[in-house]
């Protein structure tokens, strides 16, 4: 369960977040929509604490976010899968090396990173470019490699920014196609993007953010 | 540092050996007593900071005299008397205020019957001393310095390796990869670079004290008397060892934690 409280965030004095306050329940799907910098990413960058907040309350999972310590950050880490829209694939390892990299980090056995990484690019239909680097594929197949890392260690929470934002209307169904499906599977989701097609082809409780304010919330109880 | 302690040892040691030659020579009265002498004898070796003394007749002298200066035998064949003093030569203990305690002794002593005067070099020895504590300080800053030196560009070299390896790192940290994880590799790689540096430097150690050895050994002992050429004792080797490890270690830990840091302060 993913819990905020009056969160508020300002970089120099300007605010980028004001008085933020929902809860996603345990296996939700919820998209935070709203144009560029209306605060999304910031919102996401606090639930796995890349970036710390003035003033409120966040627990996920029963962790208060603000208290962890630096050398405790992995402890919440751990439970959450990040997406991002430039997808953050390593350039100088293959796609299978990409998604085996994220267990080789949590300490997976390597006859289990062989076969979970096999399974999580099944998954994405890209297991027949398990070899390629990943300028070699399309910006679709990118985000699925991105997706199939984010889903191997098998998270309970999965956190999506703009993951379409670089993708054509078609390709970019198909990639929350992979998202719904992860949820289906017991993970929250919580999906920030811009572009409404997908908003209204998901049909999921939104968050709406404008200027760092929540304007509107088919949420969330 | 290895270059730098090769230095420092061979320099000690010519200082040591020069250090020991610091000596203070009492001129006798041709007709001093032999109660006189008695006395003084007495008084010297009463004296601490007089680590030896040696007494030289007029007849050692003069032998002495003689068989330095073999060559100039036209001279001293028209010599026909020996018009060099007795003396006592006296090397005084090495300490913080040495030329102090010699002048005193020098006072003591000349004021003693039978002694015609007292010699000890004393600009020498006060240029020698002040020359003494300048090394030692110049030594310590350097090594200071070369240490410090070595810490940035170990750290700097890591730096550089850790900003290569960006978008890794920030992949680790975003997985939940453990601080310990991250920073294992890179301070193993700071520790190798001490080793390497170490064994690197030692091995060029050993060539220059090889090569200095060999082509100038004979002809230095004569410029500079004590002068050795020495290499490195077991202990400074596993110093050097050691402190180089110690060194990577730390340069690669700055710099870890400075990147580490500008994460975790967001």
């Amino acid at each position: 369960m993913i819990q905020l409280y009056n969160v508020f965030k300002s970089y120099q004095g300007n605010p980028a977040l004001t008085d933020i306050s929902f809860i996603v329940r345990r296996g939700g799907f919820v998209f935070v929509a709203g144009p560029s910098g209306a605060g999304k990413s910031t919102l996401l960058k606090i639930l796995f604490r890349w970036e710390s907040y003035d003033r409120g309350q966040v627990l996920v999972n029963g962790i208060n976010v603000g208290k962890l310590k630096p050398n405790k950050l992995h402890l919440l880490r751990r439970h959450i899968g990040v997406v991002f829209q430039d997808y953050k694939l390593l350039a100088g390892k293959t796609i299978f090396e990409n998604v085996a990299f994220a267990q080789e980090i949590v300490g997976t056995s390597k006859k289990a990173i062989r076969f979970q990484t096999w399974e999580a690019l099944k998954n994405v239909g890209l297991s027949h470019k398990k070899d390629a680097y990943p300028l070699q594929l399309s910006g679709g197949e990118q985000q699925r490699v991105a997706i199939a890392r984010a889903l191997v260690n098998s998270p309970e929470i999965l956190l999506a920014d703009e993951p379409t934002g670089n993708l054509d209307p078609e390709i970019s169904f198909e990639i929350l196609k992979l998202f719904e499906q992860a949820n289906r599977k017991g993970m929250t989701v919580i999906f920030a993007t811009h572009n409404q097609d997908i908003l209204h082809r998901g049909d999921h409780p939104t968050v709406s953010l404008k200027r760092g304010k929540v304007v509107d919330s088919r949420v969330l109880s | 540092m290895g270059l730098f302690l090769f230095i420092f040892i061979n320099l000690n040691s010519l200082l040591s050996a020069w250090d020991q030659r610091v000596q203070l020579v009492v001129y006798l009265n041709d007709g001093i007593s032999a109660d006189d002498r008695k006395r003084l004898d007495q008084l010297i070796s009463r004296k601490i900071e007089v680590v030896s003394f040696e007494f030289i007749s007029r007849k050692q002298a003069w032998a002495k005299f003689e068989s330095s200066f073999s060559k100039e035998s036209d001279l001293l064949e028209k010599l026909d008397f020996n018009p060099l003093p007795a003396s006592y030569n006296l090397k005084i203990r090495s300490s913080t205020d040495r030329l102090a305690e010699i002048r005193q002794l020098s006072d003591i002593l000349v004021s003693q019957a039978g002694v015609e005067s007292v010699e000890y070099g004393e600009k020498w020895i006060g240029r020698f001393e002040t020359f003494m504590i300048f090394m030692k300080v110049f030594l310590m800053a350097l090594a200071s310095l070369i240490s410090l030196g070595a810490v940035l560009i170990i750290s700097n070299t890591i730096k550089l390796s850790v900003f290569s390896r960006k978008d890794e790192i920030e992949l680790m940290l975003l997985i939940g990869a453990t601080p310990g994880s991250i920073k294992a590799p890179y301070l193993l790689e700071g520790m190798f670079q001490g080793l390497l540096g170490a064994l690197v430097s030692i091995s060029l150690v050993k060539l220059v004290q090889v090569y200095l050895k060999y082509q100038f050994q004979g002809s230095f002992e004569t410029l500079i008397r004590g002068m050795e050429f020495q290499f490195l004792s077991q202990t400074y080797i596993v110093t050097i060892f050691i402190t180089s490890i110690f060194i990577g270690l730390m340069g690669s830990y700055i710099s870890l934690q400075q990147f580490l840091n500008s994460y975790y302060k967001k």
